[in-house]
């Protein structure tokens, strides 16, 4: 696997959808490349934290109750 | 009349949900009050069609469905609009900062506001919005998200790709509005 491959499955490793002869590949690849291996990071770490900030909103209780009222 | 212990269990499985189905309609719509409105019709909906969900499939994708189909239904008149966005080519924020001297991930990331890259993430079409949510802030899978949204796997990778390469750049520009790096990208440097 050379870079350009590297970072055409980026996405797909970064999101694990990869077959698991891929992943490996890929792996051995970051591991033998710096660059490829920082970007990896930086797009897992992007990701991380899109996740960790969206989640922060939950229902509100007062709604959560109303609804269980209105469907039981 | 008390309801029958099958629709208490179904409304208890689908309101162990909730939180999924209000995070999305508030990303979606942008306003609290129409994320729960949205999320009310949902639910009564889902109530209404429960015959159709199988048991032991995924409770959480199909609610989703329910919900982003009904959002689609009240926006139907933008939706043209919402499926564009502009293309901003292969834009890697880690290649741009790294060429331009700064520390990516200490330098951007860890100084980025939560409020910020939210707003990142409302800034994207809803097509797009809809697919990160899934995928990157409820961590569906390619094939649970394209049966969700009902396209194709290829769909949901190549909006995922898209959105992703919008959310850098509106996070770039908002490194570099806020002073996190300047203009050309080298990392802002404090006054001695």
């Amino acid at each position: 696997m050379n870079c350009s491959d590297c970072k055409d499955k980026l996405d797909r490793y970064l999101d694990r959808e990869l077959s698991n002869t891929e992943m490996l590949e890929l792996q051995l690849h970051l591991e033998g490349c710096p660059p490829c291996a920082e970007n990896y990071e930086f797009q897992a770490g992007l990701k991380r934290l899109v996740k960790v900030c969206c989640e922060q909103d939950k229902a509100p209780e007062a709604f959560r109750e109303k609804l269980r009222q209105i469907l039981t | 009349m008390a309801e029958s212990p099958p629709q208490t269990a179904f409304a208890e499985e689908a309101l162990s949900h909730l939180d999924t189905l209000y995070r999305g309609a508030l990303r979606l719509t942008r306003d609290p009050d129409a994320a729960q409105d949205l999320v009310q019709e949902a639910y009564l909906r889902a109530l209404r069609y429960q015959h159709s969900y199988q048991p032991g499939t995924n409770m959480k994708a199909w609610l989703f469905a329910i919900m982003r189909n009904l959002f689609w239904d009240r926006f139907k008149g933008s939706r043209k609009e919402d499926v564009s966005l502009d293309d901003v080519g292969e834009f890697v924020l880690y290649d741009k900062l790294r060429d331009e001297g700064a520390r990516p991930e200490a330098d951007v990331l860890d100084k980025l506001a939560a409020s910020e890259v939210v707003a990142a993430v409302e800034k994207l079409p809803p097509l797009h919005r809809e697919v990160v949510l899934l995928v990157d802030v409820e961590g569906f899978s390619y094939k649970d998200a394209a049966e969700t949204l009902g396209v194709p796997i290829g769909t949901v990778m190549s909006r995922l790709h898209r959105a992703r390469q919008q959310l850098q750049k509106s996070l770039y520009d908002y490194a570099v509005e806020s002073g996190i790096v300047r203009g050309n990208g080298t990392k802002e440097v404090p006054n001695q």
